[in-house]
């Protein structure tokens, strides 16, 4: 699993690849630490390159959200293949996030 | 048949040897006859006080004496289980178990009765509405209704219902003493007093003294609570409140996902504890953390109450599925909740739920387990069963004999208290009940039809399964009933109350107060032995020709009659609302005593009081 963090624009984006399974989501966890220091910023959660994720992995994306709401950023989620889209459908995350 | 006919020729000839040579002498005033039945009468009482002989076993022998002994005959002897009072009450048991199946009785406990946080409370709070109710209903129909609610009760406070019990059918019966209908005894006075004067009473004639009895009895109730007998019911060790384990699905749409479990309003919940989260992928967490975030497709593992936690479902939205549910409007909400045990020699002994197909062949969800004494640990459906497991099912709401049929060498299906059946049925049932109070309160047609009438339509109208409707009833009350109707007869057949009563007279001259008290006391004691209809019918016309030759104005004497023979708190069968907590209680013969001498001796002194002064003598 591998995360790659960027800042566009004004946008904080994460870039996510590979599996984000139970085993690798502790070090997950400490690769988006700097998604926390956002202040108003705009996340983009980029899942191009991310082929599974599990419950861990939502936790993870949730806490972002979580963290995020208050200082006035948006979190967004880009480039989910049909199969993590139907894992956000069925977990309820659809209607968290808005996708770009 | 060579045997009976021998044993016919002897109770013949042994009967006519008693009637000549001894039994039709007197003895103090008294036939033979009058003596054994005293005898046997005052057998039982050493019986049952004395050994662990049931006490059905003791009235059944008591009565077999009173046969074989020629005082009783055999047609009078069978006549009394086929009395009013023994097919009301077979019919009532079938009442309440439509009642129970249809979720009445869960809805009358937690909206009616309350939710109190302790003994004394409970008390208090029991007593006062039943004694209401009963002034209104008959006092055996409240304590029938209110039975398996206070048993509830005594689980959810962890006191033996015993304690809860007594102050039940005590408050029942103070409470019917305050109107003609409440006290089956207070309409056969009223009926005896309009055959002797032709003057028809009020319903509401007893009530001034009755309510000034009923506040009195109560608050001796709440202040000696601590003679109230603590007794382990066989059902206590049955199946307890607080050892489910309860697994509860999160639907995709629920409100609730993203949020924690505590400001979900998941983490505390009432009655019970959330100790595991499965997530859609199987990962596990436990502990849970009041932080831990909800995310659709969990199950939540709960472990407490079930009763409590099934309130989740329609509180929360949560769901009892197999299967993912994607909204909570997917799921068939007339599905039922059936309890059922793990059979001996179960085909589901040492499966899970998860592992066998059982739950897609019967269209069935688990939703809790339970192991009798200590809670079982994990996700129920991963639970390996074990027999004698209470498993809580999902079931689709028809189909229920046919799933009961096809499963009855690995389930026992039961009737759980504790599981809330509310639906359809729950108004249909309570309708049922409320036109049967209506119908006999406004005596449209005998008490013995309208509740032969409201149990068949309990049955008809689908409140209460048909299949099994008789386990439901309390064969061993209706054999103490049937006896203790057939002692009436014989106490006052065989010519004792009449010399009891006459001698009375000699003994008390002509001051009407001190025959009164004599009266009220043995009338009282009396009831407190035979029953308080029967103490009404053998007293009410010795009392009556008392007043008149002293006289003075009955109606005094006739009240402190209605009301002294209600007063018997201190034996069983003092009351038939004490004969139908007798057995659910596990009471000891002797425990109604304990307070129930002080209750009767009380209130004897003020009922005499209250009467004389609310009713002049001349």
């Amino acid at each position: 699993m591998k995360t790659t963090f960027k800042e566009e624009n004004t946008k904080y984006v994460m870039y996510f690849e590979g599996r984000l399974d139970t085993a690798a989501a502790p070090q997950t966890e400490r690769d988006v630490q700097p998604l926390n220091d956002c202040m108003g910023h705009d996340i983009i959660l980029d899942c191009t390159k991310l082929e599974y994720i599990s419950s861990s992995g939502l936790r993870i994306f949730l806490a972002i959200l979580k963290n995020a709401k208050p200082k006035g950023s948006k979190v967004y989620i880009r480039g989910l293949n049909e199969d993590l889209r139907q894992v956000f459908a069925m977990t309820g995350f659809t209607s968290l996030f808005e996708f770009v | 048949m060579h045997k009976c006919g021998i044993f016919c020729i002897f109770a013949a000839n042994f009967e006519e040897f008693s009637k000549v040579a001894v039994l039709d002498s007197l003895y103090l005033g008294l036939s033979g006859y009058a003596w054994i039945t005293i005898v046997t009468i005052m057998g039982i009482f050493v019986v049952m006080a004395r050994s662990r002989i049931p006490a059905e076993v003791a009235f059944l022998g008591a009565l077999t004496v009173l046969m074989i002994t020629g005082v009783v005959t055999e047609e009078e002897g069978m006549a009394g289980f086929g009395s009013e009072p023994v097919v009301v009450h077979a019919a009532f048991f079938v009442i309440i178990a439509g009642l129970l199946q249809s979720g009445v009785l869960y809805w009358l406990t937690k909206n009616v009765l309350g939710d109190p946080s302790n003994y004394h409370n409970a008390v208090l709070r029991l007593m006062v509405p039943t004694s209401l109710l009963s002034a209104f209903l008959n006092s055996i129909n409240v304590v029938a209704l209110f039975i398996d609610a206070v048993k509830i009760w005594a689980r959810k406070l962890n006191i033996s219902p015993s304690k809860l019990l007594l102050p039940l059918s005590y408050a029942a019966s103070l409470g019917g003493m305050c109107t003609l209908l409440g006290n089956s005894s207070n309409l056969v006075i009223a009926g005896l007093y309009l055959n002797k004067t032709g003057e028809s009473m009020n319903v509401f004639t007893p009530f001034l003294p009755g309510i000034i009895l009923t506040a009195v009895g109560v608050m001796l109730v709440v202040a000696l609570q601590r003679f109230i007998p603590s007794r382990e019911s066989a059902e206590m060790s049955f199946e307890t409140t607080s050892d489910y384990t309860v697994e509860l699905l999160v639907p995709t749409d629920n409100p609730a996902v993203g949020m924690s479990v505590e400001e979900a309003g998941l983490y505390r919940v009432k009655g019970g504890s959330l100790f595991e989260i499965v997530r859609f992928d199987k990962e596990i967490i436990m502990p849970v953390s009041k932080d831990e975030w909800v995310i659709g497709g969990d199950r939540l593992i709960y472990a407490g109450q079930i009763n409590e936690l099934l309130e989740l479902k329609r509180t929360h939205g949560l769901a009892a599925a197999d299967h993912h549910v994607w909204s909570i409007k997917d799921i068939d909400n007339k599905r039922k909740m059936r309890t059922a045990y793990v059979c001996f020699g179960s085909e589901l002994i040492g499966t899970s739920m998860a592992n066998s197909d059982f739950e897609q062949k019967n269209n069935v969800a688990l939703v809790a387990v339970a192991r009798q004494g200590r809670r079982v640990k994990g996700q129920p459906r991963e639970i390996r069963l074990q027999a004698g497991d209470t498993l809580l099912l999902e079931c689709p709401s028809k189909g229920e004999s046919k799933l009961e049929q096809d499963n009855r060498h690995a389930l026992t299906f039961f009737d759980s208290h504790f599981v809330p059946q509310l639906g359809s049925k729950t108004i249909t049932s309570a309708l049922i009940l409320v036109l049967m109070f209506v119908i006999s309160s406004f005596h449209m047609l005998p008490l013995m039809a309208t509740t032969m009438l409201a149990a068949g339509a309990m049955m008809l109208l689908g409140c209460c399964r048909i299949q099994g409707v008789t386990n439901y009833i309390d064969w061993e009350l209706l054999l103490i009933l049937g006896a203790t109707i057939v002692f009436s007869v014989a106490i006052t057949k065989t010519g004792i109350a009449d010399a009891v009563a006459l001698s009375l007279l000699n003994f008390c001259g002509d001051n009407p107060y001190m025959v009164m008290v004599v009266m009220c006391l043995l009338a009282s004691i009396t009831s407190e032995v035979v029953s308080d209809v029967g103490a009404a019918g053998i007293f009410f016309p010795i009392v009556f020709q008392q007043a008149n030759i002293l006289g003075c104005n009955p109606m005094p004497f006739v009240m402190s009659l209605m009301l002294s023979v209600t007063i018997s708190f201190a034996s069983p069968i003092g009351s038939s609302t004490h004969m139908l907590i007798y057995g659910p209680g596990a009471f000891k013969f002797t425990d109604f005593a304990r307070l129930g001498l002080v209750m009767h001796v009380v209130l004897l002194a003020v009922l005499l009081v209250v009467v004389n002064a609310l009713y002049p003598l001349y």
